[in-house]
């Protein structure tokens, strides 16, 4: 403005009241539209015809006439050039920077150029606020004679420069003058610099606020809670989600004043151990709803916010609810963990029934409910042949009488079914029965999924079973020969030893008092062998014919023979008979052995006791064959462990005198005849229990 | 006691050693013996003599049964009572014995029994005329 004044002063009192008029008219200007019009009127108005303004469009390096007064279009046109013409003068202004005169087409005008370009004393503010930041106003303001054509667009503030010329024909006359109209150019540059800077930043402010405008409905409409906050993790700023948690209405219930309390101290202390642990970017956090009251998972991601001056401002803080999807997450855990586990499960019991099924030992077929074969164990397939493989005549067959049972099963009413099935067997080059069970296997709504059928060869049980019978016949039969040819020994010793025990006897009287103790050998010895022949004499008697036996019956009649003997000792008998099936063998002989184990179970319990008798039906599950136990238990001496070891070894006794040592010895014979077991349990002092177990063929 | 008034007993056993012995034993204890060694000689005994008590072997020779002599000897006297004393007896024998209440004793027979038996049954026999005569 000092500088206008100065050079204002130097012109005439005329011409300078036109000129600060137009100066303050140029300065009344409130828009960068408005300097070129009000320039080219004031230049006019000091007296000059016509006056033009060219631009410079830096994106097509053309030079335009813009605006203009008192010129035609074909005058205006032969302004338009390129930037790089630099024959004409008026490019040449625009390049020098400085004021170009030259003649005009007219031979008595002159076309007088001046530039005009974008420039100021002091740099945008953008740049002064940055020590090194460039401001291009401010470096124009430093040229002098070469304009940068390149690059009009300031580094720092991004605004676009303009360049013009201001072309004003004048008289030769007028050349003079012409400063002054030079003057008012530059001062019309100024202004018009200071409205593009002022122009600028409201236009960049108009547009910020569109973006934060943008920005805030982006953040309004985010249904995740954001937030930023400083470097002391205090909010400065979040949406309305997040002021749910953290910022406190005007009135609030004491509770919910608690809760926002608990989350913002929750949300500091997140984000302090996060910004300690630096890499640590996304955590979880639990913040409590202030108005529903319960807890809730959040998964928040925090962002460090870098200022220009590339430090840390604050944090960008987005959480996202996770309380659903941690609950789905971890049902989906637990789901697939149960799955898991009955995966587990299913394996175990498929495994555990290949097991099976591989050591079953007899052929399996499992058929679909088409009666299909779906699975089938290498001996069901030996009979059957493979599915798609080569068979055989007799396989093919097999494989049709199979289909048909299973068919009439499958189709039938019965869960389960039973029968012979007659296969060829190769094994023994022939058909035979095989036993066949099937069962069915219903899916959840009740229908048949599947069907098993076990092929079962009983022949070679049988035989067996033949063989074992006829061997325990053969053993019966050598211990009845043995027991007879005992007896006819017996028999034949016992009228003798009649003899001799009756001559001992009629010898009492006739014995010198020396000889008695011989005599009484004699006697004793003699007494034993009564015994024994006695004892073998049962032996023989009991060896008759094989049939049903009544184990009960057998019990109770020899419990009755003896109840007068029993009674004389005070011995308590207590007998427990539930009903039996029978046993096959010899009734005499099953009887031989309970007198056998009643007599010892006497002779222990000489001062009296308890004599029990039980009876029992053992059938092990899903076995055809099955038990009959009998068990004769006393209270009496029991048996020395030495003797209990050979106890039924033949004449082995613990009674001395009166015993033969058979007893136990033939008990122990007749039950392996038997097919039967025997088993003895005693303690000295406390008593002994025998416990037989006789087969029962159902 | 003289001999007529001693219980007169006709034991038949065919092992010669067994029925001389009984017959010592059971003189010795005060009875009147009449041994036979077959069915043969108990028959004449029973005829010729009057018998208190028979006491018989079961098996006799020639396979002759004990009973047959017994069977026989009731039929003169039906109130003759009898002992059979055997080594071996089947159990369709001993049924027999005790259907028609002759009571049994097993070789070797214990002498004490012998005598305790032959007392009660001769017991048996003198008390029954004097119940019917009362």
């Amino acid at each position: 403005m000092a500088t206008l004044q100065m050079r204002v002063r130097t012109i005439e009192p005329g011409e300078a009241l036109k000129k600060s008029r137009a100066a303050a008219r140029l300065l009344a200007t409130e828009r960068s539209e408005e300097i070129f019009p009000v320039l080219l009127e004031e230049i006019v108005r000091l007296g000059y015809h016509r006056v033009l303004v060219a631009r410079v469009d830096f994106e097509t390096s053309v030079v335009m006439p813009f605006a203009s007064l008192n010129c035609s279009k074909e005058y205006q046109q032969k302004f338009k050039t390129s930037l790089y013409a630099m024959e004409n003068p008026v490019v040449r202004a625009l390049h020098s920077l400085t004021p170009q005169i030259f003649p005009a087409e007219k031979g008595t005008s002159v076309l007088y150029c001046h530039p005009l370009l974008f420039r100021n004393k002091f740099g945008c503010w953008e740049a002064e606020r940055r020590p090194v930041a460039e401001c291009l106003a401010f470096d124009n303001a430093q040229l002098s004679r070469k304009l940068n054509l390149q690059d009009q667009v300031c580094g720092t503030c991004h605004m676009r420069a303009y360049a013009a010329v201001v072309v004003v024909e004048a008289r030769q006359s007028e050349t003079k003058q012409l400063a002054e109209v030079g003057t008012l150019i530059d001062l019309s540059n100024r202004y018009l610099s200071r409205l593009f800077k002022v122009e600028h930043y409201y236009n960049r402010m108009s547009d910020m606020e569109v973006t934060i405008g943008q920005m805030e409905t982006v953040l309004a409409s985010m249904t995740d809670p954001v937030v930023l906050t400083d470097t002391q993790h205090r909010v400065v700023m979040q949406n309305k989600v997040a002021e749910r948690f953290f910022k406190l209405p005007e009135e609030v219930s004491e509770g919910r004043v608690r809760a926002v309390e608990l989350n913002n101290l929750l949300f500091s202390t997140a984000l302090s151990s996060m910004s300690i642990s630096g890499s640590d970017t996304s955590r979880d956090m639990t913040l409590v709803d202030p108005v529903e009251g319960e807890e809730l998972l959040f998964e928040a991601v925090s962002a460090a916010t870098i200022g220009k001056n590339g430090r840390q401002t604050g944090m960008v803080t987005v959480m996202r609810n996770v309380t659903d999807l941690r609950r789905a997450d971890q049902e989906l855990r637990m789901n697939y963990e149960r799955l898991r586990a009955a995966e587990e499960l299913v394996r175990q019991d498929r495994d555990r029934l290949n097991v099976i099924v591989e050591n079953v030992g007899d052929p399996i077929v499992v058929c679909d409910n088409q009666a299909k074969i779906v699975l089938i164990d290498p001996l069901a397939q030996e009979l059957l042949g493979e599915k798609d493989g080569h068979r055989q005549s007799w396989q093919v067959q097999n494989q049709a009488r199979f289909d048909a049972y299973v068919s009439s099963f499958t189709f039938s009413f019965s869960d389960r079914a039973s029968g012979p099935l007659r296969l060829f067997q190769p094994e023994s080059g022939g058909e035979i029965d095989y036993d066949a069970r099937s069962g069915k296997i219903f899916d959840e709504r009740g229908m048949v999924a599947f069907s098993v059928t076990v092929l079962r060869d009983f022949t070679a049980v049988k035989k067996l079973e033949q063989l074992k019978l006829e061997q325990r016949m053969l053993e019966m039969e050598k211990f009845a020969a043995a027991g007879r040819l005992a007896g006819m020994i017996a028999h034949e010793v016992n009228n003798p030893m009649e003899a001799i025990k009756n001559c001992i006897y009629l010898l009492t009287e006739g014995i010198k008092p020396e000889s008695k103790p011989v005599y009484q050998i004699l006697k004793s010895e003699t007494e034993r062998v009564s015994r024994i022949v006695r004892q073998m004499l049962g032996l023989y008697r009991n060896t008759d014919q094989v049939g049903n036996v009544d184990v009960n019956a057998i019990v109770e009649d020899t419990i009755l023979l003896f109840s007068r003997q029993l009674e004389r000792v005070s011995i308590q008998v207590k007998t427990d008979l539930p009903p039996l099936p029978v046993v096959t063998g010899s009734a005499d002989q099953i009887r031989q052995v309970l007198s056998n184990l009643v007599v010892n179970a006497k002779d222990s319990m000489a001062s009296g006791g308890t004599l029990t008798v039980r009876t029992r039906q053992m059938v092990p599950p899903g076995s055809v064959k099955g038990w009959v136990r009998i068990m004769v238990a006393d209270t009496g001496c029991g048996i020395p462990k030495h003797v209990l070891e050979n106890m039924f070894e033949p004449f082995i006794t613990t009674k001395g005198e009166r015993g033969t040592g058979l007893g136990l010895w033939i008990v122990k014979g007749i039950i392996e005849n038997h097919g039967g077991k025997l088993r003895v349990r005693s303690k000295p002092g406390r008593g002994t229990a025998f416990r037989i177990d006789l087969p029962v063929i159902r | 006691m003289n001999a007529a008034s001693k219980p007169h007993l006709l034991v038949v056993d065919d092992e010669p050693a067994v029925l001389i012995t009984y017959q010592l034993i059971l003189e010795q204890k005060g009875y009147r013996v009449s041994p036979a060694s077959s069915s043969q000689e108990a028959y004449q005994t029973l005829r010729s003599e009057k018998v208190d008590l028979l006491v018989c072997d079961l098996s006799l020779e020639h396979s002759e049964s004990g009973f047959e002599v017994i069977e026989s000897a009731k039929r003169e006297n039906p109130l003759l009572p009898s002992l059979l004393i055997t080594g071996y007896a089947t159990e369709t024998a001993i049924q027999k014995a005790e259907d028609s209440g002759v009571p049994v004793l097993f070789k070797p027979i214990d002498i004490q029994e012998l005598f305790e038996t032959i007392a009660s049954l001769l017991r048996n026999t003198r008390e029954q005329p004097q119940t019917r005569g009362a």
